[in-house]
């Protein structure tokens, strides 16, 4: 008899989620996490939509360690020169069912890895799952170091690089046209002075992206949400923007802090924390073989993760995933039979949710955020010239339209028109 | 050969901790406590001792503040059974106190005739326990130990000096102190951790032991801690608008007023 029913390898929203979901159904559970600590070397931009994990756990905002519910959304074009913002605040962001929240990983994996914890699974950390162990060809478990460990099914939640996804024959080695790179760091300023220069209450937080000069005008865009005595500010690049790029990575970033839009927001602040972490990106194309005998592929490992130009869309469907391949699970326990008869459930439940659903849908937006070079220069140019025609007064006036009109043509009317047709397909 | 107990520390990870540049004082609050690095070299030495000697036990023997959180980690690395002490009062317990805490733990957990504790602790570094520990237990007391080997029913110990090593034999019951030297500490495996799970983490208290609060007192009070003064100049040469041609020729001119060129 194998020692679990499952293994569970990461221990990140997807894994814990997994976990947390076979243990409350009554199955042996093990899940191995490699970071020093559950959540130390994860990484993301910070805002988790709720939807995902509101369905385990109901009201999970009350007692997890969020930051703050987003309650303002704000997009900035910014070039050189000119930064133009536009703002949205609505008691609809509040809502419970679609509300989201700024989370920093280091704080909500714990939490959502003890309740697996609780719930009765065996979570050790730190220790890598270094290989898959095999009978023949059939997958039985986990090499870690000296010991191997056999289960019925073996989860692979190890994140956008999965080496045992490649072992397991399911995924090739990432190509750089998969991956975006994202890099962040923590700054920290007291609650209050969040508040106030941010325009927030306690508990309630922002989040505002950034297109342009943060990217250095190539595929990419910044990011920033606000915690609770401490902001995230961030960028996403793409690989290929990344070595077209005359400024490094490090560079963009502290260019970044510094712009004359986010300095006096981080004013007096201390960065407390710097971190980069790969983004899968390759959309519906990228997807691996997500089901086989005695083994699944969830979350990040699996690429479900969408980044749309200015922002990186990967917690909830990692979430969703654990939970759809613990059902698929307990079905196979119920029925004794881990081979891919029952396991390629898993894809037909992911299939029918909104996992699956979502990268169909935007399956585009790959290929239209890497060649649609317009939306980090012409675009931000543009609005920055459009609106410093309207605001810069410096004699007589002219009539709005006949400002604007030449800008426009100067940026091209037709692949504006083109850009937001094949936008609107893809986004 | 009756039980070991091999002594440990529950400490604040360092690197962790932060210094206020401008107080000076240390910024706890990220660092999170884990076994002193030392005494996972000893309690090593203490499973291998167990080993060797065909001792019934090995148990980890702690006390301070939060060490119930030490007991699965100090499991993972091989001992039987732990027994630990915690209590708020103990957050202000120097050497005397400690080690009038664990004599007393030993004392109750009973059958115990080798003790090892790692020459200093990774936090406060007094290097008086395991010899404080010795003179209340009334047992010999031996420090610096690199080495340790089982001859028939006495104990040979090298301990190591500034030039050179001295070879010691002794008879338990007895109190060892190790340096890191004494064992290498292996990284608990995945079953040494699942197993940890499976063994008594016993809980003392300091009326279970015959100790009143008052007798943990500490003697001495400790008033600050401050990070050594940073020498840092903090200046800066490229402040708005500096092309890095004059950043680079001020740099240049600064390393060498300073002597560093
Ligand atoms: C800069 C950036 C910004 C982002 N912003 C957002 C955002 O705002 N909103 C959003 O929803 N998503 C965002 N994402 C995406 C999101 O972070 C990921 O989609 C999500 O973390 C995926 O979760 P996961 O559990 O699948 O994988 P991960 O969180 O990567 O967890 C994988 C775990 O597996 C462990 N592991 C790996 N290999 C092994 C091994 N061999 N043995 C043991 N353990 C192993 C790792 O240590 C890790 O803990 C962002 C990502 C980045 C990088």
């Amino acid at each position: 008899m194998a020692d679990y029913d499952a293994i569970v390898v990461g221990a990140g929203l997807s894994g814990s989620t997994a976990a947390y979901c076979m243990a409350k159904a009554g199955l042996s559970v093990l899940v191995i996490e490699r970071g020093e600590a559950v959540g130390s070397k994860n990484v993301t931009g910070g805002r988790l939509y709720s939807h995902s994990l509101e369905k385990i756990f109901p009201g999970f905002a009350d007692s997890a360690p969020v930051e703050r519910k987003i309650v303002k959304e704000r997009i900035s074009m910014m070039t050189a020169e000119s930064c133009f913002t536009v703002e949205f605040a609505s008691d609809r962001l509040k809502n419970p069912a679609s509300a989201s929240y700024s989370v920093m990983r280091a704080n909500f994996d714990p939490w959502l890895a003890a309740k697996a914890e609780e719930a009765g699974c065996d979570v050790v950390c730190p220790a890598v799952a270094d290989d898959l162990l095999r009978d023949g060809d059939k997958i039985i478990g986990i090499r870690a170091g000296e010991d191997e460990l056999t289960s019925d099914v073996v989860l692979l939640a190890d994140g956008v690089n999965s080496l045992l996804g490649q072992k397991a024959g399911m995924k090739e080695e990432l190509s750089p046209h998969q991956v975006a790179v994202g890099c962040k760091e923590i700054v920290e300023l007291p609650k209050g002075a969040i508040n106030e220069r941010f325009g927030l209450n306690d508990g309630e937080g922002v989040a505002h992206l950034f297109a342009g000069t943060p990217s250095n005008a190539l595929v990419g865009g910044g990011f920033l949400y606000t915690n609770k005595d401490t902001v995230s500010i961030g960028l996403v690049m793409t690989v290929g923007g990344l070595t077209t790029s005359s400024l490094r990575l490090p560079d963009l970033m502290e260019a970044f802090r510094e712009s004359a839009p986010v300095k006096p927001l981080l004013a007096g602040g201390t960065v407390v924390e710097y971190a980069a972490h790969l983004v899968p990106e390759g959309g519906l194309r990228m997807i691996p073989t997500l089901s086989r005998d005695n083994v699944l592929l969830l979350g990040d490992a699996a690429g479900f993760c969408l980044n749309l130009a200015y922002t990186v869309r990967g917690m909830d469907y990692a979430i969703a995933s654990g939970q759809l391949a613990a059902e698929t699970v307990i079905e196979a326990r119920e029925k004794n039979d881990f081979s891919n008869a029952v396991l390629s459930g898993y894809v037909s439940r992911l299939e029918k949710s909104y996992v699956l659903k979502d990268m169909k849908t935007h399956k585009h937006a790959p290929a239209f955020i890497e060649h649609t070079k317009r939306l980090y220069k012409a675009y931000p140019e543009l609005a920055a010239n459009v609106l410093a025609d309207i605001f810069t007064v410096s004699g007589p006036s002219r009539l709005i339209i006949r400002k604007t009109l030449p800008k426009i043509f100067k940026a091209g009317p037709f692949g504006l028109l083109m850009d937001g047709l094949k936008g609107s397909r893809a986004l | 050969m009756k039980k070991i107990a091999v002594c440990y520390k529950w400490v604040l990870s360092d690197t962790d901790i932060r210094v206020n540049e401008k107080s000076r004082e240390l910024d706890l609050e990220k660092s999170k406590p884990q076994v002193s690095e030392y005494d996972r070299n000893t309690l090593a030495a203490g499973v291998a001792l167990k080993a060797q000697a065909g001792a019934s036990a090995v148990v980890g023997v702690t006390c301070g503040t939060v060490t119930e959180g030490s007991s699965k980690d100090a499991l993972s690395r091989g001992p039987d059974a732990v027994y630990y002490l915690d209590d708020a009062v103990m957050a202000s317990a120097d050497s005397s106190t400690t080690s009038k805490v664990l004599a007393a733990m030993i004392k109750n957990i009973g059958d115990v005739d080798v003790i090892l504790c790692s020459e200093a602790s990774s936090d406060e570094f007094a290097q008086q326990t395991g010899p404080r520990l010795a003179a209340l237990l009334g047992y010999p007391s031996v420090s610096g130990v690199a080495a340790i080997s089982v001859a028939g029913d006495s104990l040979t110990l090298d301990r190591k000096m500034a030039d050179g090593t001295e070879v010691v034999s002794v008879k338990p019951p007895v109190v060892i102190s190790t340096v890191p030297e004494v064992k290498d500490a292996p990284i608990p495996s995945v079953k040494d951790i699942l197993g940890a799970k499976k063994k008594p983490a016993n809980a003392l208290t300091l009326a279970g032991i015959g100790l009143s609060a008052d007798a943990v007192k500490p003697l001495f009070t400790i008033n600050s801690v401050l990070a050594p003064e940073s020498k840092r100049k903090v200046v800066r040469l490229n402040p708005e608008g500096t092309s890095i041609d004059d950043a680079a020729k001020a740099l240049i001119k600064q390393l060498s007023t300073d002597g560093i060129l």
